[in-house]
């Protein structure tokens, strides 16, 4: 998908772009929630949550529940606007497709 | 293949987006079968109530005649709050076997507290004050008052889940606004609500969101 104009390499992963989508519509989920919602194993998504962190998509807030310590995942706004901007882009290249 | 692969692209975020913020559990033939529920018990209160004596296959229920006004109501009572927690029981039931099979949340969390919540409020609201004017002998209004409370319940619920559970409400709404201003057909109202509604909401329901892809 190399051809298409504006879209962010940080989303071309599929997990990733599923991340950032069920933050996108909930603002915020904890580390179980994402993780039964993918489908994803504990290391898998937390490398994937550790890649839109370092980019500034998602903030990480740890707390505890009683003891047990909760990690909670935030959008960022740099993340929503990101995030706005891929699917723009994906959607400006299928009406391209449609005006051909 | 890329205008597929990018539509396929955009179906998952969609996809993925109404999943996690939605609650999808609820099945289309939970909401049939409460309808069926809750026709086959405004068949038993008409034979309480004896709205049927114009009826041929009432004749063996004539025993009920005997019966005061107030022990009927009673009766009519005990069988709505056995239809209740059989109908909640159906759909929890149903929502759960659902939900394991189409691997969809159904965890007690905050989103689905809130969403009881926003439910049961109305509801029980309604309740307590259809229960509170039979107690002081106004039968009138009762079932009014419950498809009202019903449907606002609905409505007030209805953006944790699929927003088309609104229009169930709102037929409530229109049902229960024509019942209060009707005198007595009282249950031909509550059967038109409660029993035809959802059946033929319930079948919609499944054609559009629970037929195979």
């Amino acid at each position: 998908m190399a051809i298409i104009d504006g879209l962010n390499k940080a989303f071309e992963n599929k997990i990733r772009l599923g991340i950032m989508s069920v933050l996108a519509a909930n603002g915020s989920a904890d580390f179980a929630t994402l993780k039964s919602l993918l489908e994803l194993t504990d290391g898998n998504l937390a490398s994937h949550t550790r890649h839109l962190e370092e980019a500034g998509y998602i903030r990480c807030e740890k707390s505890f529940i009683g003891r047990k310590p909760n990690t909670t995942y935030v959008i960022t706004e740099s993340g929503r606007e990101a995030f706005a901007a891929h699917i723009a882009a994906l959607e400006r290249f299928l009406q391209g497709c449609r005006g051909e | 293949m890329e205008e597929k692969e990018v539509k396929q692209t955009l179906d998952d975020i969609r996809e993925m987006m109404s999943k996690s913020s939605r609650f999808q559990a609820i099945s289309g033939w939970s909401i049939v079968i409460i309808g069926l529920l809750a026709g086959v018990a405004s068949w038993m209160a008409a034979a309480v109530i004896g709205v049927s004596d114009a009826l041929p296959c009432f004749e063996n229920l004539q025993r009920y005649a005997v019966l005061d006004t107030p022990s009927k109501i009673r009766i009519a009572a005990l069988i709505a709050i056995a239809l209740f927690a059989i109908c909640l029981l159906t759909m929890f039931v149903f929502a759960i076997a659902k939900s394991r099979r189409h691997h969809l949340r159904f965890v007690f969390d905050k989103r689905m507290m809130q969403m009881l919540l926003d439910f049961f409020i109305p509801l029980a609201a309604g309740g307590l004050l259809s229960m509170a004017l039979v107690m002081q002998g106004h039968y009138g209004l009762t079932s009014s008052i419950m498809l009202l409370f019903y449907g606002l319940a609905l409505v007030n619920c209805s953006h944790y889940t699929y927003p088309i559970l609104r229009y169930l409400g709102y037929a409530e709404l229109l049902i229960g606004i024509i019942d209060c201003f009707t005198m007595s057909h009282a249950l031909l109202f509550w059967f038109l609500g409660f029993s035809v509604m959802h059946v033929v909401f319930g079948i919609a329901y499944v054609l559009m969101f629970e037929r195979k892809k």
